[in-house]
């Protein structure tokens, strides 16, 4: 496989010379985004700053480091790591890259490149909202987030979010409930198992909007990675929603990021007296929207709320024959349990159910395979 | 002539009668006790040589000789001075032959003749009545105890002067004091911690009335500080009060570890133990140079044993605990004897769910949590039935004014499950838990049956697993006052065990992803 076909096959349209060099920076573990805004600053002062520029810049800077940037035989086995995953390469400019992130070029955080195993390649091009939040929600919170995918699914909107466990799974799952399109932004690069064991969801996502990530592939998880990533979470949406997060959240930096780059920011109000919800009031002390009701959001992007009048949410209705056998008591409960565990009493408080009546439920559906037993309570298979 | 009278030696909790000889005769000076015995006889000769002094009979320049029978028991302790010094007292003619006929002494003496108590009185009080003895002396201090077994009549002495004056005929035998074995005044448990006190928790409020209704094993799982130990130090105030013979057996063990209370009587509250994870097998179990005394398992039969912190428990004293759970008996081998104590308790674990305690912000991943859960050995797992997740307290719960349900209410309902049981099983079932899995089966209905086969045939379920849910049902039904068990109760009791799984089942990794691909 010459150089040719594999640029031409990994960034279908794009210089395939272009295309080997980005690829040499992306291969260098040094090259990481503060660096890239770094080669950005330094370009600031002209009248426009050039991709090549800035592409040259980091060149330069590879030369005078004693670990220079890769070899043209590392980057070949780069890029067919990339190919095997299914990953194809956008380039900033070039065929392929979301537009959203286009406007961020380049002082707003955008990246130079982008990898991204998606359906023909491209990122779902309709409305996008961010839905974003703590990796342990309450179940309420969970909840919201499901609700949140389901609904702006349904009506065509794109949910963004970062496969975290939490509140963005819980978004993700919403969407692809409803057979929508959601897009996550992973903090590794393709062919890791993060979180481990949420493949089925990840391979779910890929192939219902698209997996995004800006490191090499078999790069694997640092915590770096996941407040980098966060600007293109926030980049890759028209309106960011924050369900819920504690003090110095992730969610909370994503939330300031989108308001950098001029997006909108909503956040959920919870309880003043639960520390999952201090983030979303925090943002909304500091002016962003507060989501009063699920179709809020839908306002902001711009999509008629088809359901209106009623109030929230309905319940799901994945239609396959497997939930059509369930009992009236499994089938409620399945509206409830999410992506993040939720003990059996919990359950009983949500649903104002009796706790054997849960038991039950939970059984029916652990043994039908649609939900996983874990040592903290059941959750989504 | 040999002076002969009875006493009672305790191997274990079996009570054997002991003959003491005596006999005195003119030859070198000396006090000798002779039948299978330590160092320790050479103290009981001078205790009763000081003790038979403050009664005025001295032995200057005689050979006193001891025999216990038989000599190939093995014997300890002091409890057998009060029938020496009576049987050198019958040897030497100070009192009759006809006073101590049919009559059984247990006591240890002071240098100044007094009589104190010694442990074991209970069970030995209890064998005598087949030995054909109708009189017991014993220390003031035993003699309630001696007084619960209802067998001879009860002659308590406080001296060994007095017990002269007694068979002597100088003075008539005080009565005992009556045992304080009414069963109607003792049902009522002693106040205990009530349910009451617990807020929300619903899951874990049912599993400990299941439990409590089907003598079924419970493992707790929650954070620190949630209220695991509140909720297993409950579970004894909702099981039912022990019956007549339960309480003497408790009593009885109780008696010969020496932990009988002051004042005595027959506690019908159903005791409970929680050993401390430090604790050495021995302790646990039963152990001791020479003879075994019980352990914390055996002073917890017919009751709760509690351990706390499951997964900090050594592996060997978790897994030696399984032969006895399934027997209700343990059998402890020393030096001296192999002895039987009895050990048929309800198990109550309590475990935090994950390796960092599993708090509101537990950030351990899936694998860590897996690792930290299989050190719950399989086997034991599998004797175990109930799992609930005890959920931290949130704000509302500790704020709202709604008090739980108390102890009273749900012993009521675990007390009628438990009537219903008894009439379907009869006698020889205690309760659903060790109801045989045959007669289990005949009550439920197919298709319940069928549910959890499938749960079986998935690799959700192990055979021993099958068996124990179809019980845990059988109670989930009694509990329902329902005849037959149907399919919510086979599917509650199969959620109960959810919490007892070592590893992501088999069945949800190969079902799962094709089910959730379909689904979405």
């Amino acid at each position: 496989m010459t150089t040719a076909d594999w640029a031409g096959e990994l960034s279908a349209g794009a210089d395939p010379d272009l295309v080997e060099r980005v690829l040499r920076l992306a291969a260098a573990p040094w090259v990481h985004p503060e660096r890239l805004r770094g080669a950005v600053e330094a370009n600031l002062d002209r009248p426009c700053v050039r991709v090549e520029d800035v592409i040259a810049g980091l060149e330069a800077a590879g030369d005078a480091r004693s670990r220079p940037l890769p070899r043209r035989a590392q980057v070949r086995e780069v890029a067919l790591a990339l190919l095997r995953h299914g990953a194809r390469m956008a380039i900033v400019g070039q065929p392929g890259y979301p537009r959203r992130l286009a406007d961020a070029w380049p002082e707003l955080g955008a990246p130079l490149w982008l990898f991204l195993r998606a359906p023909e390649a491209r990122l779902p091009a309709a409305a996008a909202v961010a839905v974003v939040g703590t990796r342990h929600p309450t179940v309420d919170g969970a909840q919201t987030a499901v609700a949140l995918g389901r609904l702006l699914a349904r009506h065509g909107v794109t949910v963004v979010s970062g496969m975290a466990r939490g509140i963005d799974q819980a978004a993700h799952r919403g969407a692809l409930q409803a057979g929508g399109a959601t897009v996550a932004v992973l903090g590794t690069g393709f062919g890791v198992d993060y979180p481990a064991g949420d493949e089925t969801v990840r391979e779910a996502v890929a192939a219902a909007g698209g997996l995004v990530s800006e490191l090499p592939p078999g790069c694997g998880p640092k915590p770096q990675h996941f407040i980098w990533r966060n600007r293109l979470i926030s980049g890759l949406a028209d309106v960011t929603v924050v369900v819920q997060g504690r003090v110095r959240s992730g969610a909370l930096h994503t939330a300031r990021l989108a308001a950098a780059q001029g997006r909108e920011v909503m956040a959920v109000p919870g309880s003043v007296n639960d520390p999952a919800s201090r983030a979303p009031l925090d943002l909304i002390r500091d002016g962003a929207t507060p989501l009063t009701r699920l179709s809020d959001v839908l306002d902001i992007v711009g999509v008629v709320d088809a359901q209106r009048g009623g109030m929230q949410d309905g319940p799901a209705t994945p239609g396959n024959t497997l939930t059509a056998r369930l009992s009236a008591d499994a089938s409620d409960l399945l509206t409830l349990i999410g992506a993040v565990p939720a003990a059996p009493g919990a359950l009983a408080r949500a649903a104002q159910r009796p706790v054997t009546t849960i038991l039950a439920a939970v059984a029916e559906l652990e043994t039908a395979g649609l939900v996983r037993a874990t040592p903290r309570g059941p959750v989504l298979a | 002539m040999v002076g002969r009278v009875r006493t009672m030696a305790v191997v274990g909790l079996q009570a054997v009668a002991v003959t003491v000889e005596a006999h005195v005769a003119g030859g070198l000076p000396g006090f000798s006790v002779i039948g299978s015995w330590g160092p320790a006889a050479g103290q009981a000769a001078d205790r009763v040589r000081t003790a038979l002094a403050t009664v005025g009979v001295a032995m200057p320049g005689r050979k006193v000789l001891i025999s216990l029978a038989p000599a190939d028991l093995p014997k300890a302790g002091a409890r057998f001075d009060l029938a020496m010094a009576a049987a050198i007292l019958l040897e030497l003619g100070v009192v009759e032959q006809a006073a101590l006929d049919g009559v059984a002494l247990l006591g240890e003496l002071a240098l100044d003749g007094e009589v104190r108590p010694v442990p074991g009185v209970l069970p030995s009080a209890a064998a005598l009545s087949a030995t054909g003895v109708h009189r017991l002396a014993v220390a003031d201090a035993n003699a309630a105890e001696a007084a619960l077994a209802g067998g001879p009549e009860v002659v308590p002495v406080r001296h060994l002067a007095e017990l002269l004056a007694v068979l002597r005929k100088e003075q008539a035998p005080r009565p005992a004091p009556a045992g304080d074995n009414d069963v109607a005044a003792a049902t009522v448990p002693a106040a205990g911690p009530d349910l009451a006190d617990v807020r929300g928790q619903a899951e874990a409020r049912r599993a400990l009335e299941v439990a409590a209704a089907g003598g079924h094993h419970l493992l707790l799982l929650g954070p620190p500080g949630c209220g695991k130990s509140m909720l297993a130090r409950r579970l004894p105030g909702i099981l039912p009060p022990l019956t007549d013979d339960q309480a003497l057996e408790v009593a009885g063990v109780r008696s010969v570890a020496g932990l009988l209370g002051d004042p005595v009587r027959l506690e019908r509250r159903p005791p409970l133990c929680s050993p401390h994870h430090t604790m050495s097998a021995a302790a646990l179990f039963g152990g001791g140079t020479g003879v075994a005394r019980p352990g914390q398992l055996s002073l917890a039969h017919h009751g709760v044993l509690f351990l706390d912190e499951l997964f900090e428990w050594p592996r060997g004293v978790i897994e030696a605990l399984r032969q006895p759970l399934e027997d209700g008996v343990i059998c402890v081998a020393r030096s001296r004897a192999t002895v039987t104590y009895p050990a048929r308790v309800q198990l109550v674990c309590a475990a935090n769910p994950c390796p960092c305690g599993g708090g509101d912000r537990c950030s351990c991943s899936d694998d860590a949590v897996w690792a930290y859960r299989s050190r719950l050995s399989g086997p034991l797992a599998d004797r175990l039935d109930l799992a609930p997740a005890v959920e931290p307290l949130s704000a509302g719960d500790l704020l709202s004014a709604q008090a739980g349900e108390s102890s009273a209410a749900v012993a009521a309902r675990v007390a009628s499950a438990r009537a219903v049981a008894r009439d379907r099983w009869g006698q020889a079932v205690t309760c659903n838990a060790v109801a045989p899995a045959r007669l289990v089966r005949q009550s439920v209905r197919p298709a319940a049956l069928r549910t959890l086969a499938n749960a079986v045939e998935a690799g959700a379920l192990t055979g021993r697993g099958y068996d124990r849910a179809l019980r845990v049902a059988r109670t989930c039904a009694d509990l329902e006052g329902s005849q037959m068990v149907g399919t919510d109760h086979v599917l509650e009791a199969y959620a109960h065990r959810l919490g007892l799984r070592q590893q992501p089942t088999a069945a949800a990794s190969a079902v799962g992803p094709a089910v959730a691909v379909a689904q979405w």
